[in-house]
């Protein structure tokens, strides 16, 4: 099992590293904010599935922490581009 | 009512994150929903929005026949994705909404969203607009089936039997 | 107990392939608005499955109402982003690829229609 998970994790690093490279290179500030949401969202599993590779269940607490951060954060940054964003 | 369910509902979330039964713990939790509670007793004079919570247990006869579309639509995107990225025909659409009940709309656009394949950009009193991915997924939103399980699990007031 | 390990791998492989061909849609598709449902997959259908492989591994304590809430927290906040996103980038000006298709046209339209008149 220790395998599985431990393949898991490495496999959610390689979307993250995917994603990230999407926000640093991508035609429109949304495809940014697109690929850092999506970045969140696997840290938390990410988290959640280290957390049991190691044995430590109490990295939830952790995963929760993160998920709560990064929807304020989304809303946040949207809010402050919604009307004022450039296009190109 | 509305600031007793709070109670319950953050003394559960207290719990949920800490696990830990001891008298000193447990009262530092009742500290804090007391004054959570204080804190949406002032908002709620603030705002004048909707509080009804629904609690009803028809959520649990949506949620599955929901993870079932998630599913169906999922395989679809993805055999998109990993076919022919190019040859898609994105649709903007207006998708009714006069059958569904107030209370229940975030869910329903939620829940458009939800799906991969459709996607929620826009809502007002009347409609909502829906990108989709292909021009079936819109016919099927058109369709209503989304629509009819909405509205029949969440009848609206006045016509409950 | 070797059942519930093979049946979490499984799903956790599963999640994973979503969540791979989500990341892959990001590059593939052509415009911003389509990359939204690409992203969509990841967010849905791929923390479902890893949650619920996830969920077999707990021994049913204080761990799993934990997995429920991480699940159920991002079931409610991930389409409310998308939906964020994408109106913002509505709002922003963004065309979908129907609609800047159609501008294109109608620049090309009134180029030749300035050429002839010249």
């Amino acid at each position: 099992m220790t395998a599985v998970l431990a393949a898991v994790c490495i496999a959610i690093l390689v979307i993250m590293a995917l994603a990230l490279t999407r926000a640093m290179k991508a035609p429109t500030v949304y495809d940014r904010i697109l690929g850092v949401n999506m970045f969140g969202t696997k840290t938390v599993l990410f988290i959640a599935v280290v957390g049991y590779l190691m044995g430590r269940p109490e990295f939830l607490d952790i995963a929760i922490v993160y998920a709560l951060i990064n929807f304020i954060g989304m809303v946040a940054v949207l809010r402050y581009f919604e009307y004022t964003a450039p296009i190109d | 009512m509305h600031l007793g369910l709070w109670v319950v509902v953050l003394s559960l979330f207290w719990l949920l994150l800490s696990g830990y039964m001891q008298p000193m713990l447990l009262s530092f939790g009742a500290i804090s929903v007391l004054l959570v509670v204080l804190v949406i007793k002032r908002m709620a004079n603030v705002d004048q929005e909707l509080k009804q919570v629904d609690f009803r247990l028809s959520i649990f006869r949506y949620l599955p026949w929901l993870l079932k579309e998630i599913m169906s639509s999922s395989f679809h995107v993805t055999k998109l994705i990993w076919s022919s990225p190019k040859d898609l025909s994105p649709t903007l659409a207006k998708i009714s909404l006069k059958n569904i009940p107030k209370e229940k709309r975030v869910l329903y656009a939620n829940s458009i969203t939800l799906t991969p394949g459709t996607l929620s950009l826009d809502i007002n009193k009347h409609e909502i607009t829906v990108h989709a991915l292909e021009a079936a997924s819109v016919d099927e939103l058109n369709e209503g089936a989304m629509e009819r399980k909405i509205a029949g699990l969440w009848p609206k007031k006045g016509e409950e039997k | 107990m070797l059942v519930l390990d093979i049946v979490s791998s499984i799903l956790l492989m599963t999640g994973i392939f979503f969540g791979f061909s989500g990341a892959v849609g990001l590059f593939r598709f052509p415009d911003f608005f389509t990359r939204v449902h690409a992203a969509s997959i990841t967010d849905s259908i791929a923390v479902i499955l890893i949650i619920a492989g996830l969920l077999l591994q707990t021994s049913f304590d204080l761990n799993t109402a934990k997995l429920m809430f991480i699940l159920m927290f991002l079931m409610i906040t991930s389409p409310t982003a998308s939906h964020a996103l994408a109106k913002s980038a509505r709002h922003g000006g963004l065309l979908t690829l129907g609609e800047s298709k159609q501008q294109q046209k109608q620049q090309k339209e009134q180029m030749q229609q300035q050429e002839a008149g010249q």
